[in-house]
């Protein structure tokens, strides 16, 4: 096990304006192990959205940390979440993505649950000659200790011992409703997920999307073939959400667009997109402004990148991607995205999300592979021991504030620090965050 | 050339297709389509089911016009974008071609492949499998590819997929 020290891993003296993160923590198998039972496997981790599971007797299955999870609806309309493992051998009950069933039977010896995780059946229990110790002992799935939905975003831990998914969210839910509210209906996955591996830590993708630095440095040819579609713009090429912002260009001035921290890992990143028609929601724009008045209106407009702490992160900036982190070892993670989108949008706002989608964020896009060769490229780097500590949690230091600002107060939300940012300045200490929740959770696994 | 689309001529279609890609000569390649082709990589909804409506599921490559195409191709060459230099070594092998229907203006067919593919780079080897459906369309004295459907088999991605992997 690791034997070194939490204050040589994280070097956090905000009065010195000093936050460095050694390279150990993204390289370090030990490390990864003590992050499993520490995080994965102990604390709220995003399971999936309700509509998944939609109607009675659907369910969908997931992992939480290394643990196979299985996510039900009853037949009464209620949401429950399962480990994923018979409680007679241990098998998988359910080996699917998703699916509608009453009866769960575990494909090895048939015992039988509902889809309340009741146990319906043992077969052959009569003649079993089971002890009366036996009887006495429940045969049902065993529940997550801790299961809770906010907004049709579901959530689950492997360890009673957390705080309420509400204080978990804290001011961050305000960020979901975000989502939600964009249609009375709520939100659904659009059908076609996507799986793609890359070969570095799990906390470089937790990191990049709340990474306003690297857009123009590794997304050039993204941004020069949407400029030349808007000179050349004819119906066989898609309209970009980028067309009327000039957030990427790092050219814009004033107030772009900035970030927000909060309690238990949670992070934003956001600018300032204004209401254009290249973006699905234009056409809900006047009735959403009625509904929930212009502010949040155009916050539903803003670009935004989520990261719920320590495996959700929502994406609404070229289109809207859902991704949830999977960490396979220190250095392979695997991440499943889907598009997420308002229910009851227009065919053609549909179709528009959809082939921005693809064109940003899949493993076969234009943007995706560019983020994720460079985490592979760190993830080599991050063998040297000769100088471990990063420089990348330093931008933005003499511009973050405690509390909220003026764009956080049209939400009614009060984060725990805030940065406003013209387009350069490109925040990092949002990351202090991440690290800040992580030493938090790690502490007592590794020496203080 | 005259008569309906033969079999032999769909299949020195699709490997010379490979070959233009195997050696990364893009502009030969995309000579083969025609200028409204559709280009489609189908995602899948689950284990077994592919997605079949563009337009309303997500697919992992969907385009109306060979534009886009060319796009892709001068992003690749762009030395813009980090997963596109230095480009991985690849082969095509395209078998099992069966020519579905043809007659004088065109005809479908439906193939295997696999794609090797090496990156120097990253120190990994993969292989990309599956299926391919070509329309075929008579125009400007060739053969030329209308559509392009590619049913991607092992679809848990390892970091990059992209044209000329597929």
């Amino acid at each position: 096990m690791f034997q070194g020290r939490l204050a040589e891993l994280i070097e956090d003296r905000p009065d010195d304006g000093v936050f460095r993160v050694s390279r150990a923590i993204f390289d370090d198998p030990d490390i990864f192990t003590l992050e499993m039972r520490r995080i994965f496997e102990a604390g709220w981790i995003f399971l999936g959205i309700a509509s998944q599971a939609a109607a009675a007797h659907d369910f969908f299955t997931t992992t939480v940390g290394r643990v196979p999870v299985l996510v039900t609806r009853d037949g009464t309309g209620q949401l429950h979440g399962f480990v994923n493992s018979c409680p007679h051998k241990g098998s998988r009950v359910a080996q699917v993505m998703q699916g509608n069933a009453r009866l769960h039977v575990c494909p090895y010896h048939s015992w039988t649950f509902d889809s309340a995780g009741q146990n319906k059946a043992i077969k052959w229990k009569k003649a079993g000659c089971y002890s009366e110790g036996f009887d006495q002992t429940s045969h049902n799935l065993a529940p997550l200790p801790a299961f809770g939905e906010y907004r049709g975003f579901v959530f689950g831990s492997l360890s009673a011992d957390v705080p309420s998914l509400t204080d978990h969210l804290g001011e961050a839910a305000k960020l979901l409703d975000l989502v939600a509210d964009q249609s009375d209906e709520g939100m659904e996955l659009v059908p076609g997920g996507v799986t793609f591996t890359y070969d570095a830590n799990w906390k470089l993708q937790l990191e990049n999307c709340s990474d306003a630095y690297h857009f123009t440095s590794a997304h050039p040819s993204y941004i020069r073939v949407l400029e030349q579609r808007q000179k050349q713009a004819d119906d066989s090429v898609v309209k970009s959400v980028f067309e009327n912002s000039d957030y990427w260009t790092g050219e814009s001035e004033g107030v772009a667009g900035g970030s927000y921290s909060f309690a238990h890992g949670h992070v934003l990143n956001w600018g300032r997109f204004g209401i254009s028609e290249a973006l699905p929601l234009y056409e809900r724009a006047d009735q959403l402004a009625q509904k929930h008045g212009r502010a949040k209106r155009d916050w539903m407009f803003n670009m935004r990148n989520l990261t719920i702490f320590p495996n959700l992160q929502i994406a609404e900036n070229a289109s809207s991607q859902l991704r949830v982190i999977r960490p396979l070892s220190a250095g392979k993670t695997e991440m499943r995205t889907w598009c997420i989108a308002p229910k009851g949008e227009s065919a053609e706002a549909r179709r528009q999300r959809i082939r921005q989608y693809e064109d940003f964020f899949n493993p076969s896009g234009m943007a995706t592979p560019d983020d994720t060769v460079s985490y592979e490229n760190c993830q080599r780097g991050f063998a040297s021991g000769v100088e471990p500590w990063l420089q990348g949690y330093a931008r933005g230091q003499t511009a973050s504030k405690p509390g909220g600002n003026i764009f956080s107060k049209a939400l009614g939300m009060e984060p725990e620090r805030s940065v406003l940012s013209d387009a350069q300045l490109c925040d990092e200490t949002l990351y202090h965050s991440y690290y800040r929740e992580w030493a938090r959770r790690m502490a007592g696994a590794v020496k203080a | 050339m005259s008569g309906p689309l033969t079999r032999a001529e769909a299949e020195d279609l699709l490997y010379r297709e490979a070959l233009v890609l195997d050696r990364g000569e893009w502009d030969a390649w995309l000579e083969l389509y025609t200028t409204d082709a559709i280009f489609w990589m189908p995602a899948w909804r689950d284990e077994v089911t592919p997605t079949s409506d563009p337009d309303s599921e997500l697919s992992l490559i969907y385009y109306r016009g060979r534009r886009n195409l060319e796009d892709r191709v001068w992003r690749a060459r762009s030395g813009m974008s980090v997963a596109s230099s230095p480009l991985p070594r690849v082969v095509h092998a395209v078998t099992n071609v069966v020519l579905e229907s043809a007659d004088e203006t065109g005809g479908r067919t439906a193939s295997s492949f696999t794609v090797h593919l090496h990156d120097r780079r990253s120190e990994r080897s993969h292989v990309f499998f599956g299926r391919y459906e070509h329309h075929l369309v008579h125009h400007d004295g060739a053969w030329r590819i209308a559509a392009k459907k590619i049913l991607l088999l092992n679809d848990v991605i390892p970091t990059v997929v992209d044209f000329y992997s597929i």
